[in-house]
């Protein structure tokens, strides 16, 4: 009944119709009590909507999201301490070296391939090799590549990949830090140098895409 | 008692500064651009999808504007990028969430089943409730157009739907809202 | 628009109202290859023998699709040399083959049977289906994996990584998310992060091997009742916390620990630098992650 003009208020509230049409609904409404009631509130309801308050969230967000972009994210550090003494070293393939001052070095090789693993733990059997820290060699070596690539990456590619290495920076420093207290340990061993064969690994790849990037 | 600082009351500079500085990753810069704008943003993940998701959703836009923000040149105002980015968010979990395209219902009332005569005054819903109870399509439309002030042809490239059905799901929402106003 | 392509035809599409759909047909066992810059990739499945590609792209972009030998190329590409933003929504023959790469992509592959090697550097990976080789790689964006099986290989840098239903051999890496796999069925897992949370509920099989790390996160392994398993856990921070009696049989130095259940057949390792290592029954974990997923409002499937 009154649909086909009251189809229209909207269209006519925001200025859209078309001349024709915009002349015969003015007509209508001069006669039609209602429509001009209905565009009235259609009025009133698109100023309601510009007026509408932002409202804060109730919860405080910002520390999940500082979370989440690493801003000050502290690791609580559980301080229970395990009491064997018994150190044992354990064969893998890496070559430790003790140095006098009582670091770790190790000299990375290639990561076992699963399968030999696990292979049998018969006991302590260690090579000892002479290394000068030939993986953080390696990593800065690639650290400079990246350095002089990284322009090649969008800048948020390349800090979110910053991000990355700081994460993994910060766990070689952590796994350093309790090698220092017990540097023969086998898994801090195995896991310094885990951790900075990710970090090798996320430089080569980081640098193959920006080499790609033409 | 809310830290939130209207945006229109500190100068354009300071905003663009403290976006020139999360930029290069200090994040306390960004946390101060946060502040300034999670209130909008808030409000508009809320009233385009609803109150359960707008929290996490509203984490999302932030984070994602922090990893996109090297890609923001300063063209536009940074509340302007920021909002843009939001709808963005939004209509992607829109997505995610399997809405289907052309979701839209083209019923008499859209609110029906909720009481809004004209002649009882006794409902006492308000405009923000009968809003979020509008159907999705409806819903989206709505906010999109007149509260955020996006035209019709945009609206109906970032749904999905012909620019038509935008305008018709307008005139229902708006149809539907004009019972709710507050008194 | 049913197009024939002869070997080695280029041809560029791109109707003025932005948008491009075409469909090409594609003998028996050919694969599909993708490059988008930027914007999206979503690949279903179909019985037919056809490729069917709707792309949008705006005024200013364009799309080349070309068939030669037995593999469909499609590109994005753009007329005034900025790269644009192109969706694409592509409907592939139930077991081709794909190649899907971008930079800005997002990448969404949805009851495909072949092989799938996804690549992106900003933007999220979401495949549900695939076999053969699967490879998914992505900086920043999270990736997702689910019915699928084959030699698997699944990483990310940024963000978390997940796996549910997935069998075969599997690799999977992040630094800075978690990593979930649930539903696995495997002799050959290897799955670490760094800043994140380990979870795997999954067959231990005798004469596998599986391997879990975090540097920062906790692990939660679910060892089924009977298993045959030699585990070697280690944490230098955390908690060693298992629901289920665990006879101990070595320890080595402080912080490692060696465990045998039943014959000790499979081997796993499993080792957290600063977080708890959790092992539970795969019953206790399917609860422990239900309750987990309810509170990420995530939604499965």
């Amino acid at each position: 009944m009154n649909d086909q003009w009251t189809d229209l208020l909207s269209e006519y509230v925001d200025g859209e119709l078309a001349a024709g049409e915009r002349s015969a609904l003015e007509a209508h409404l001069a006669t039609c009590g209602d429509c001009r009631a209905t565009l009235g509130d259609l009025r009133r309801v698109v100023a309601r909507a510009k007026s509408l308050e932002d409202r804060a969230p109730k919860a405080d967000l910002w520390s999940g999201v500082a979370e989440r972009i690493g801003a000050g994210r502290v690791v609580a550090i559980r301080s229970r301490r395990f009491s064997f003494s018994v150190p044992q070293l354990i064969a893998a393939s890496i070559a430790l070296v003790l140095l006098s001052g009582g670091g770790a070095w190790l000299a990375l090789k290639p990561r076992p391939t699963q399968g030999s693993a696990f292979g049998p733990r018969t006991g302590p059997r260690v090579t000892l090799a002479v290394s000068t820290g030939r993986t953080d060699a390696a990593i800065a070596d690639l650290q400079d590549v990246f350095e002089r690539n990284k322009s090649r990456l969008d800048t948020s590619t390349v800090r979110v990949v910053r991000q990355a290495f700081a994460t993994i920076d910060r766990a070689i420093a952590e796994a350093r830090t309790a090698l220092q207290a017990d540097p023969s340990n086998a898994y801090l061993n195995l896991h310094l140098a885990d951790t900075m064969r990710r970090k090798l690994e996320l430089l080569r790849r980081v640098n193959a895409i920006a080499a790609a990037q033409s | 008692m809310s830290d939130q600082v209207v945006e229109d009351t500190l100068p354009a500079d300071s905003i663009a500064a403290d976006a020139a500085l999360a930029a290069s990753g200090d994040a306390s810069a960004f946390e101060r651009l946060y502040r300034t704008h999670s209130a909008r943003i808030h409000s508009l993940v809320r009233r385009m999808l609803d109150a359960d998701e707008a929290d996490d959703l509203t984490q999302d836009v932030f984070v994602r504007a922090w990893q996109k923000l090297g890609t923001f040149r300063g063209e536009s105002a940074f509340g302007t990028w920021l909002h843009r980015l939001a709808v963005n968010v939004v209509l992607a979990r829109r997505k995610t969430l399997g809405v289907e395209r052309g979701r839209f219902q083209t019923g008499d009332d859209p609110l029906e089943g909720v009481s809004g005569r004209r002649e009882t005054p006794e409902m006492s819903m308000d405009f923000e409730e009968a809003l979020a109870k509008l159907p999705d399509g409806a819903r989206q439309v709505f906010v999109l157009h007149d509260v955020e002030g996006y035209r019709h042809e945009e609206i109906a490239r970032m749904l999905g739907v012909v620019p038509g059905t935008s305008k018709s799901q307008l005139h229902h929402a708006r149809m539907a809202l004009r019972r709710h106003l507050d008194r | 628009m049913l197009t024939t392509f002869a070997a080695a035809v280029l041809v560029s599409l791109a109707p003025l109202q932005g948008e491009t759909d075409t469909t090409i047909a594609v003998p028996a066992g050919a694969s599909l290859s993708v490059n988008n810059f930027g914007g999206s990739i979503v690949v279903h499945a179909w019985t037919q023998n056809r490729v069917k590609v709707h792309a949008e792209h705006g005024s200013r972009g364009a799309i080349e699709a070309s068939l030669v030998g037995n593999t469909v190329t499609l590109r994005a590409s753009s007329r005034h040399g900025a790269p644009s933003v192109v969706d694409f929504d592509i409907t592939v023959p139930q077991d081709m083959a794909l190649t899907l790469s971008g930079t800005y992509t997002e990448i969404e592959v949805d009851g495909v049977r072949g092989a799938i090697t996804a690549e992106t550097v900003d933007g999220s990976i979401d495949v549900r289906g695939g076999s053969g080789i699967i490879t998914l790689h992505s900086i920043q964006g999270s990736v997702t994996l689910a019915d699928a099986t084959g030699r698997i290989e699944v990483n990310s840098v940024n963000e978390s990584v997940e796996l549910s239903n997935v069998s075969g051999q599997i690799k999977a890496e992040t630094t800075n998310g978690d990593m979930t796999l649930m539903g696995i069925k495997s002799s050959s897992v290897d799955a670490s992060t760094i800043n994140g949370d380990v979870e795997y509920e999954g067959t231990v099989s005798d004469g596998g091997t599986y391997s879990f790390n975090s540097h920062n996160g906790d692990i939660t392994v679910s060892i089924p009742e009977g298993a045959n398993v030699t585990l070697s856990v280690a944490t230098a921070n955390g908690d060693i916390d298992p629901s289920f009696p665990l006879p101990l049989t070595r320890t080595e130095g402080k912080h490692r620990y060696t465990f045998k259940l039943g014959s000790g057949s499979a081997r796993m390792e499993v080792e957290s630098f600063q977080g708890d290592i959790q092992l539970r029954r795969p019953s206790e974990m399917r609860l422990q992650h239900k309750d987990k997923d309810k509170d990420k409002n995530h939604e499965e499937n």
